[in-house]
């Protein structure tokens, strides 16, 4: 354990390369398959739009560097970022308050706050900072007392705050995330089948009221479209509904193995609005049908399985529930966007990893992954806080 | 680590409850991705074949109007267009300064263009000039790769390859007003009221305003088509299906019955004066000739006719350019209705036409007195006399013996006072007069004195040259009906034929005789123009004068104004109306030259020269829109037999 403790701190170059190659190879090689893919159905969505021409080589760009951060968070050694868990969620906590105060709009939402030249967004942050405040959490809770329900009222407390000041973006999406994947975190930690059970028939009560006092009134109308989609009542074509219908349509008509690539007319008409970010779904499902698309989604099954083994192979509780706070991450993101793009779910904006276009789920994405590998290295590491 | 900790197990086990609901979840995604892949994937393909094609209106190709020949007189150009598409120009200003140092286009104008541009959807072009010379359209077709938003391009426009020469025959088309739009959806359902207006509303689609072009609208038309093209969401073309079934079906040809070369030889006739021709074939009724000049060019009045060049052509009063003389000009017949007077005296039985008449060179009736026109009288003279020399008095006398009622009645039978209908628009009946007719236009009875007016073709008598050639026609057909016609192959029109009994066919040749006297024996008043300059056959007319003004006493004491002593305005019009050959005859002319003042000076030799002309080229050989017996078995079986 001593010479674990050693080579670890030791950041010689031997040691680099060694870590570099302990590595889960086989994961980051599934990662970069997805991206690969992604590019591949970027250019197939944007080619006959010339004002798009560029953004498969950005895209290209981008997942390579979402490569190195994955693999820079994943170097980094798993004490590291649990001395940092604490003071990254209060910095981003911090960054969400300015947001409200000095934040810039973007698509109607005040996402963005300016540090210096690069526009950030703190929501994406606070995915990865909540998943290392939680395992932080369960990790010191874990190790002085032994479970119990007054243990998770902190845990629900980390998330609701900063998903409080998501929700007042607004940013339906990311609140929901932050409240899946934070509320996995809290399953795993134990909390008792009575509670959820009561939570559950909370949830479902507070439906109407959440509908009628919460929800803003274009969410509001999401929300209406998707209820009449789902119940095969007539959409307003031209309106909300116009983009589920023609994604249903893009995705029905691919068939069993496709129309082709870039044979797709639904896409490559421009009929699907946001086609090359969160719908890029229906272009795959267009035109490579449903044997690809669903190994497609099998293939995420697989990447996040692979996740979920290196969480349970970690000794230390952080390992573990970080691990499993990025796999949530990002089996939410996919599951709301599939859900979402085939019509089950009301359209809330949620983009498909490494699939979508745009940087900052790449990024987020990248970091949750990084975070995996960082467990994956770290996994004999006990990181004992002074029991 | 290595000490067992409850949240150990406890963690495992819920993580792989966790990933078990996920993985159900996943399950779910991909069976519902089965269910509309799969399942429900007829339903969606066809959703999406329909989704990306869009049915754009064709406007069908204009049928054809030509003459008896196959002639195109009314056919299709080929124009150069340029026009300005929003959606593919980087500055609509930039293009439109570019454009206007190519184009003449006026500042006020590129304003126009461009705010139209805007207002309208991205992808509609908007027309800058639709009559680009070859010049330009050259010179801009090179420019447009390197302009995005410039679009030049060839379109279809009606065109009229004969120009002036059938202007009042074929009207012209124009892009429907309202007024247009309301005439054209008349006694349609509030569906076929929107499709006629989105058909019209097309940049390529034109209406008949007048003439055959109006009248036969349905036929020319054809039927509205589909151009199926695949465009994406925004609207623009991504390219275009070939799908027969959708094509827009072209409107049917028509065939006039008039020849082209004999209307234009009769229009290069007339020169310098106005004046109006009509040329029948008397068996058939065909209208070989339909003269009415000068006139103006159709087609400037496709695209739309400047207001200042419209107002030149409306406001020239003296020549009336955009009158059809031939159809919608009345005229006082002159001496010409001297046929139907004679004829209408004969049946009646008021004169024997051997009996003599003193012709002293007036005629006294009542307190008033009438002038013949020749003023030393004729003498003593019989009915071929009387016509051949045209002796005014001879038809006082008769005019008064049978009175007004026996001669309108007469006149009505020859087919004056009521309105051929051609398939033309326009078309006047003139007037036939008698009491009743004083009556109800006048307020007053018919005075006696006025019948004698009319009895030499004068007065409130009002004729067209289509009318004069229709009488002409019958007399020289010896009384058989001859009802005119213009369209060949077409809609026919619902003739109202204004009498249905064949005229007395002894009467009818004692009028020939006359009409031949008048060009072929002493006395006549048209010798000069029977001779056709074709050997054997001659020409058999008569001449006729219909008085512009009143001449009073005064004025015949001193001597009657004529020639470059009185305005044009005032000058007596000249008419001839004749048939040819004398001994067959096959054509029957009818020729007005306004203010021409004498009938056999100005009218019969135009007359005469056209008839000549008629004879030379057979204007009335067959026509190629009827089949005779061997080019139809030939063309219509197909079994190529010979």
């Amino acid at each position: 354990m001593a010479t674990m403790r050693a080579s670890s701190l030791d950041f010689s170059r031997r040691s680099l390369w060694t870590q570099l190659g302990s590595l889960p190879w086989g994961l980051i090689l599934l990662i970069c398959a997805m991206g690969m893919i992604g590019v591949a159905i970027l250019h197939s969505a944007t080619f006959t739009n010339p004002q798009e021409a560029g953004l498969p080589m950005r895209q290209a760009t981008r997942f390579g560097i979402a490569l190195g951060v994955l693999l820079v968070v994943g170097l980094v050694p798993l004490r590291w970022w649990f001395w940092a868990a604490w003071p990254s969620y209060l910095a981003t906590l911090v960054l969400l308050v300015a947001v409200e105060f000095f934040g810039t709009t973007g698509g109607g939402a005040q996402r963005w706050v300016q540090i210096g030249p690069i526009g950030v967004q703190p929501s994406e942050f606070m995915k990865v900072t909540l998943t290392l405040a939680l395992a932080a959490y369960y990790h010191k809770r874990w190790s002085d007392f032994s479970g119990g329900f007054m243990i998770h009222l902190p845990a629900l407390a980390l998330i609701a705050l900063p998903a409080a000041l998501i929700f007042r973006q607004p940013d339906f999406g990311t609140t929901l995330a932050l409240f899946a994947s934070g509320g996995i975190l809290i399953f795993l930690a134990g909390l008792w089948w009575r509670v959820i059970m009561a939570l559950g028939v909370a949830a479902i009560a507070s439906v109407p009221a959440i509908y009628f006092f919460v929800l803003q009134d274009y969410q509001r109308e999401r929300v209406d479209t998707y209820v009449a989609q789902l119940t095969g009542q007539s959409v307003n074509v031209m309106d909300d509904g116009y983009q589920i219908e023609q994604a249903k349509i893009a995705i029905g008509s691919g068939g069993w193995t496709g129309k082709g690539y870039m044979e797709g007319t639904q896409s490559q008409l421009d009929y699907i609005p946001e086609q090359h970010t969160d719908f890029i779904l229906t272009v795959l499902a267009e035109e490579f049908g449903f044997l690809v698309t669903s190994g497609v989604l099998i293939l995420w099954m697989v990447i996040l399985g692979l996740g979920l083994a290196i969480a349970l192979r970690a000794a230390s509780l952080f390992a573990r529930f970080a691990a499993a706070g990025a796999v949530a991450t990002v089996a939410f993101y996919i599951l709301f966007n599939v859900a979402m793009v085939l019509g089950l779910v009301p359209v809330v904006g949620v983009p498909l990893p490494l699939l979508s276009y745009g940087g900052t789920v790449m990024i987020t994405t990248a970091g949750c992954f990084g975070l995996i590998c960082a467990a994956h290295l770290g996994r004999n590491e006990p990181l004992n806080t002074g029991a | 680590m290595s000490t067992k900790r409850p949240i150990d197990g406890l963690f495992s086990r819920r993580a792989l409850i966790a990933a078990g609901g996920g993985a159900a979840v996943f399950g779910g995604l991909i069976a519902r991705l089965f269910q509309l892949q799969i399942m429900e994937h007829e339903r969606f393909e066809v959703a999406a074949a329909e989704n990306g094609v869009r049915l754009d209106l064709a406007p069908p190709q204009r049928g054809r109007i030509l003459d008896r020949f196959g002639r195109p007189l009314a056919a299709h150009r080929q124009a150069g267009r340029v026009s300005i598409v929003r959606e593919q120009a980087n500055d609509l200003t930039g293009l439109m300064a570019e454009l206007s140092k190519h184009l003449d286009i006026s500042p006020e104008r590129q304003a126009r263009l461009i705010s139209e541009a805007r207002r309208q959807a991205s992808f509609q072009p908007v027309t800058v000039k639709s009559e680009l010379s070859y010049e330009d359209f050259s010179r801009l077709s090179v420019l447009a790769p390197s302009l995005p938003g410039l679009q030049v391009e060839m379109a279809a426009t009606r065109s009229y390859p004969r120009g002036r020469d059938f202007a009042h025959v074929l009207g012209y088309v124009a892009k429907a007003s309202e007024a247009d739009l309301e005439r054209l959806s008349e006694d349609t359902n509030a569906q076929e009221r929107a499709a006629i207006r989105r058909l019209f509303k097309h940049p390529d689609m034109r209406t008949g305003r007048s003439g055959v072009e109006r009248y036969a609208e349905d036929w020319l038309r054809g039927e509205a088509g589909f151009r199926k093209l695949e465009t994406n969401a925004a609207g623009r073309i991504i390219r275009e299906f070939d799908d027969p079934s959708l094509a827009p079906k072209a409107g049917r040809d028509l065939y006039l019955t008039v020849d082209a070369e004999l209307q234009k030889f009769a229009i290069d006739r007339f020169g310098e004066e106005s004046g109006a021709a009509v040329v029948l074939d008397i068996e058939t009724g065909d209208i070989l000739a339909f003269v009415s000049t000068p006139a103006f060019d159709p087609n400037d009045f496709v695209n739309g006719i400047s207001s200042k060049d419209y107002a030149l052509l409306r406001d020239d009063v003296e020549y009336s350019p955009l009158y059809h003389k031939a159809y919608d000009g009345t005229y006082p017949p002159g001496s010409t209705f001297k046929m139907v007077v004679a004829a209408a005296a004969l049946e009646a039985g008021v004169i024997n036409p051997n009996e003599r008449v003193y012709c002293p060179g007036h005629y006294r009736f009542g307190n008033n007195t009438w002038h013949c026109w020749k003023k030393r009288g004729h003498g003593s003279v019989n009915m071929h006399w009387a016509i051949k020399g045209s002796c005014d008095v001879y038809f006082y006398e008769i005019a008064k013996r049978m009175g007004i009622e026996t001669l309108a009645d007469m006149g009505r039978r020859f087919g004056f006072g009521q309105r051929w209908e051609l398939g033309l628009t326009g078309g006047r009946s003139g007037v036939m007069p008698d009491d009743a007719w004083k009556r109800a236009a006048r307020g007053e009875p018919w005075y006696e004195g006025e019948t004698l007016n009319i009895g030499i073709g004068q007065g409130q008598v009002a004729t067209s040259p289509l009318q004069l050639a229709v009488m002409t026609a019958r007399i020289a057909a010896e009384g058989k009906i001859v009802t005119p016609r213009i369209i060949g192959d077409g809609p026919r029109p619902d003739a109202d034929i204004p009498f249905d009994e064949p005229l007395d066919a002894e009467i009818m040749q004692r009028m020939k005789a006359g009409m031949y006297g008048v060009t072929s024996e002493a006395g006549g008043t048209a010798l000069r123009s029977g001779d056709l300059g074709l050997g054997g056959p001659r020409l058999a007319g008569k001449t006729g004068t219909s008085q512009v003004r009143r001449i009073s006493a005064a004025e015949r004491a001193s001597g009657i104004l004529k020639g470059d002593n009185i305005a044009r305005r005032l000058r007596d019009h000249a008419l001839f109306v004749a048939y040819a050959p004398h001994d067959d005859p096959k054509y029957a002319i009818s020729v007005v030259v306004e203010h021409g003042e004498g009938g056999s000076k100005a009218a019969a030799p135009v007359a005469r020269d056209i008839m000549a002309e008629a004879l030379r080229i057979d204007a009335r050989r067959t026509p190629s829109y009827i089949r005779t017996a061997s080019t139809g078995s030939a063309s219509g079986s197909g079994s190529g037999a010979r």
